[in-house]
């Protein structure tokens, strides 16, 4: 494999390339004997392997006990954890000690939510503070106020800072809970939409990034031992302008 | 049945028969497949409310990968506490050298065991691409590589392969 074009000509015979590329590994192909060779001998396999490999399917049985299993899958609208069902706790305790039941409540304690987790968690926290009225604990437009407030009530102290001049004016705080870790939350508003800044400590969970919850979008991200997400109804372009001036306050 | 399960007996089930079969070709043994795809159904399943649309067939293969390698990584930890050794404490290999068995077995079965001589990470890319029509990017989304590495390692495997056949014709 000498040819430097040899990967965009196996691209071509993949069907990889569309266009002005297509064309143009076709006409590198033409001129060049290692990739034309290259090109005959692809086909060709990929002719046999086609023809010849064996293609396994799935034996009736294995059908049959997936089908099974779906079966006893909880429907969603029941789906409980399992240490939240009675059953859990009956076998556990009949069967195993309790220092084993301890030792299993800590691992599963200790284990870091995940993606999928904090990503309902959190649209789930700010819908639920909307819903019920109580998104603002601590009112006030004054960092000076509001950063004091978490003090005693949350393990971290988040960053605040008012973002008015950029249209993004603090209004508060509360206490909250993401994925059953204490969060402090800095309230913004927006217009008419509220944002939910979620701070919480990391413990080695892995974020989601960017996630849509039934219209609700967040954004998370680490800074130093922290875990941050912002929560709103927005689109997308808004929330991130608010996220690149809190990440900008905190560099 | 409620929608969930409905959802995923349209969009994900059809695939159980490519989801086995990147299964079979990663494992030594059709009851390890089957295993393997059980688990990944039901992990499938479990996850579905985090698919959000599209083919859901990289999406299955890709879970089939996981489970496969999780499974590879528990024997590999089970293999370091309890190797099987022979009266004199020396270790012995379970399986019979796979290229021996591959020589021995009939020559209609030929391109299988070539293919399946290949080292694990240039063989899926090959059963993905040739059996499994999979396009570049979701050959990188399955295994988890860039695309660049994706068309290198296909590049590689079809040498490989080419030479490795060549060379059992002449035998």
């Amino acid at each position: 494999m000498n040819c430097p074009e040899l990967l965009r000509t196996q691209a071509f015979l993949d069907g990889e390339l569309t266009g002005d590329a297509a064309r143009e590994a076709e006409r590198h192909i033409a001129g060049c004997d290692e990739c034309r060779a290259f090109s005959a001998n692809i086909a060709e396999l990929s002719d046999a392997m086609r023809a010849n490999m064996t293609s396994h399917r799935a034996p009736q049985a294995l059908h049959n006990r997936i089908g099974a299993l779906l079966d006893k899958e909880p429907a969603i609208a029941d789906f409980i954890p399992r240490w939240r069902r009675r059953e859990f706790w009956t076998g556990a305790l009949s069967g195993i000690g309790a220092s084993a039941l301890a030792a299993a409540v800590t691992v599963s304690v200790l284990l870091p939510p995940s993606a999928e987790t904090l990503a309902q968690s959190v649209a789930d926290a700010h819908t639920n503070a909307l819903m019920s009225g109580k998104i603002i604990q601590v009112a006030s437009s004054s960092h000076h106020t509001v950063k004091p407030w978490f003090a005693g009530k949350v393990e971290v102290s988040p960053p605040v800072a008012d973002f008015a001049q950029q249209g993004f004016p603090l209004i508060g705080g509360r206490v909250d809970k993401v994925a059953g870790s204490r969060a402090a939350v800095v309230v913004y508003n927006h217009g008419r939409h509220e944002i939910d800044l979620f701070v919480w400590p990391d413990k080695g969970a892995r974020l989601p990034g960017e996630s849509t919850r039934h219209g609700y979008h967040a954004i998370f991200w680490k800074n130093g031992d922290l875990n941050f997400a912002a929560v709103c109804d927005m689109e997308g372009a808004e929330l991130h302008k608010f996220v690149n001036l809190v990440r900008t306050e905190q560099d | 049945m409620d929608d969930r399960r409905r959802r995923f007996e349209a969009q994900a089930l059809p695939h159980l028969d490519a989801a086995y079969n990147l299964a079979r070709w990663l494992c030594r043994s059709p009851a390890d497949a089957e295993d393997i795809v059980q688990d990944a159904m039901l992990r499938a399943f479990r996850a579905f409310d985090g698919f959000h649309g599209g083919d859901a067939k990289p999406w299955l293969l890709a879970i089939v990968r996981n489970c496969w390698r999780n499974a590879g990584a528990d024997r590999k930890r089970r293999a370091q506490i309890a190797l099987p050794q022979d009266e004199d404490g020396r270790l012995v290999s379970a399986d019979p050298d796979p290229e021996a068995v591959a020589m021995e077995a009939s020559q209609s079965r030929k391109l299988d065991e070539v293919i399946a001589l290949l080292p694990n990470e240039f063989r899926e890319v090959l059963v993905l691409r040739e059996m499994e029509d999979m396009s570049y990017r979701e050959i990188a989304e399955i295994t988890g590589a860039p695309i660049g590495t994706v068309m290198s390692r296909l590049a590689r495997a079809r040498t490989m392969l080419r030479e490795k056949w060549t060379a059992r014709e002449l035998v």
